[in-house]
């Protein structure tokens, strides 16, 4: 018999039947348990009732008369059920485009497919009259699932490949969830460097897996702190530099730049911006990335490593 | 094996929960034709009929002919009936519920999101029916940020793509640093990397391209209308190859191997000094040398020659700049 098909049985015998079976009776009327071995039957029992509870079908034990004697296996037909919600054709539409973020599927497709099954709206109308809006990038298939992890205060495991180094497995105490240009993150302690690190979701290379109870966020932790990120790098800025562009790209590094503040527009059309700094590389970089259209004139140590990147670069130690 | 049946357990896992949306949609719409079933939950032809085959001898005990599921195919449509305990989907797992809830919130932070007010409502219901003890564990540690400062030219692109509207843009290209104003007919406006793009015929260049939402400076509605050519939208690389493309070679430090994840590279070749080899095709040099002057000696140009000199006279203008007393 194919295990589909026992499955099926399954369920249908657990959501027909007016009181909680025992493996015993189930086993006395389905012919696909009643190998001779009843220990085998009972591990292929066992590894039924995961794919059930996998699949979210509420499998539960209850006693099977009012004595308390016994226990057995029922399925409440309120709580299998999707409960009635009356989505407007314009709901499922929009829910449609949520659920399909370009180039993936997994679960919140999974979601859209049970709600709109009880809907009038006809779906495929809906989807071939419109076009499809512009979605966010993909977040990988790990987000029900963290986002549970983080609802539930349990710390997870999973593979990750941070954008420098090689793949390795991580172990977070969840701290945030965190939507970020295009991106979500999660944002919490790494167990094995001891501190707080933010992991991007497509970035997670295998199931995301519970570990047990979480450690809390540090007082005063603010999720939405974590929102800011800039040339700075992640969360609050610690600094601010000067820097003056010249008049071809001060108005765009003014516009890309949260929290730059124009101090003045010089006789030869440069722009002296005060800007939120870090003393970091990636800081540095992005200084950089302006060449001769921009000019940092403090903090001191930032110009230091600036200069002395552009001398190596310069390739004479700027004759 | 054990690796075996866990994968077979999955497999069955995966068809299930398939065959438990499906059988409810059929019962709901007798006589559904296969090919809307195959289209609206995204199954191959064959698998939908063997998990319709499987369905066909399931069904209560005794197991007797009253006692199954009633499965007919005729004429390509699809009839169910005797399972009326499959007559409503299964619930949303928390997971499932809370990935599309969340999805649907980060979609909400997009701009120009004409969508908008039906998501909002109908994240409302979802919410409903998420119930308080799933959401409130979420409550305070979940933050959605918007577009920034893109806002206006997103939304505007967005309506004029939309009514195909010929827009005039202010463009800034970076690189060139140069500051143009362009015609264009915008055909598509979406996200990708955290960046918004606006795909257009250029009447510039006369050709098909890629404009970064951010460079945008401003944007200006021209009256005129114009018929889309059919260029590609979401999901299309962001990088169209050419037959004069440059074929830069750059050797990346670990710390700018970013550049792997955000362009598009080839003949990536991992060597034994921890750099890894790339080649990036280009067609302009003066962006490159942007590029490499930005990875600040994380990135050795290999190849070609002139950009090595392009990179080293732009470190050289720069570091004019500190040499000489600021005006």
């Amino acid at each position: 018999m194919h295990p589909l098909e026992r499955l099926i049985n399954l369920i249908a015998l657990l959501l027909e039947s007016r009181r909680p079976l025992t493996f015993d009776d189930i086993r006395r009327v389905m012919p696909a348990y009643q190998q001779s071995d009843a220990a085998s039957a009972k591990r292929m029992f066992e590894r039924d009732k995961d794919v059930l509870r996998e699949v979210g079908i509420p499998i539960e034990l209850a006693p099977t008369d009012a004595w308390d004697l016994e226990q057995g296996y029922r399925i409440v037909r309120d709580r299998y059920e999707l409960p009635d919600v009356a989505f407007t054709e314009d709901e499922v539409w929009a829910l449609f485009v949520a659920a399909h973020a370009p180039g993936e599927g997994g679960e919140a497709e999974q979601a859209f497919q049970k709600l709109s099954t009880t809907t009038e709206t006809n779906v495929l109308a809906a989807m071939a009259e419109r076009t499809a809006a512009p979605g966010v990038d993909a977040s990988g298939p790990h987000l029900g699932a963290v986002a549970d992890a983080l609802a539930r205060r349990r710390a997870v495991r999973f593979r990750y490949r941070p954008s420098q180094g090689k793949p390795g497995q991580r172990e977070v105490d969840p701290y945030a969830l965190v939507f970020r240009r295009g991106h979500w993150y999660l944002v919490g302690r790494d167990r094995g460097r001891g501190e707080a690190r933010s992991f991007r979701l497509s970035r997670v290379l295998s199931a995301v897996k519970e570990l047990g109870p979480a450690e809390p966020p540090p007082e005063g932790f603010d999720a939405s702190a974590q929102l800011e990120a800039g040339p700075w790098g992640l969360g609050r800025p610690e600094a601010r530099a000067r820097i003056a562009f010249s008049p071809k790209v001060a108005w765009w590094a003014i516009a890309s730049t949260q929290g730059a503040q124009i101090l003045r527009t010089r006789r030869d059309g440069w722009v002296e911006v005060d800007v939120p700094a870090s003393e970091t590389d990636s800081f540095v970089s992005w200084v950089l990335s302006f060449g001769a259209d921009a000019r940092l004139s403090g903090p001191r140590a930032v110009k230091d490593q600036l200069v002395a990147k552009l001398e190596a670069l310069a390739g004479d130690a700027g004759r | 094996m054990p690796g075996a049946e866990a994968r077979a357990g999955a497999r069955a896992a995966d068809r299930l929960r398939r065959l438990l949306v499906v059988v409810p949609y059929v019962l709901r719409h007798p006589g559904t034709p296969i090919g809307e079933l195959v289209e609206r939950f995204g199954i191959r032809e064959g698998e939908l009929v063997e998990d319709l085959n499987l369905l066909f001898v399931s069904g209560l005990p005794p197991y007797g002919p009253g006692d199954l599921i009633d499965v007919q195919i005729e004429d390509g449509r699809v009839w169910i009936g005797m399972a009326d305990y499959f007559s409503r989907p299964v619930r949303l797992t928390r997971s499932e519920a809370l990935a599309l809830y969340l999805k649907g919130q980060a979609l909400l932070g997009s701009p120009g999101l004409e969508e908008a007010p039906a998501l909002s409502t109908a994240l409302r219901k979802l919410e409903e029916g998420l119930g308080d003890e799933v959401l409130s564990g979420l409550a305070g540690r979940v933050a959605v940020g918007g577009g920034g400062h893109v806002t206006q030219a997103v939304a505007t692109a967005r309506r004029a793509a939309e009514r195909r509207e010929r827009l005039s843009i202010e463009y800034f290209t970076a690189g060139r640093e140069e500051l143009t104003t362009r015609t264009i007919d915008p055909e598509h406006v979406f996200s990708a990397l955290g960046n918004w793009y606006v795909v257009a015929w250029d009447h510039l260049a006369d050709a098909e391209r890629l404009f970064r939402a951010d460079r945008i400076r401003s944007v200006r509605e021209t009256g005129e209308t114009f018929d889309p050519r059919g260029l590609l939208g979401a999901g299309r690389p962001l990088y169209t190859r050419s037959e004069r493309d440059i074929p830069v070679r750059l050797a990346l430090g670990p710390s700018a191997r970013w550049v792997m994840e955000y362009y598009s590279v080839e003949n990536v070749r991992n060597r034994e000094d921890g750099r890894t080899e790339v080649t990036l095709p280009t067609k302009e040099l003066p962006w490159v040398a942007k590029l490499v002057l930005r990875l600040g000696g994380e990135a050795e140009v290999l190849d070609p020659p002139e950009l090595a000199a392009m990179v080293r006279e732009a470190a050289r203008a720069t570091l004019e700049r500190y040499r000489t007393p600021p005006a």
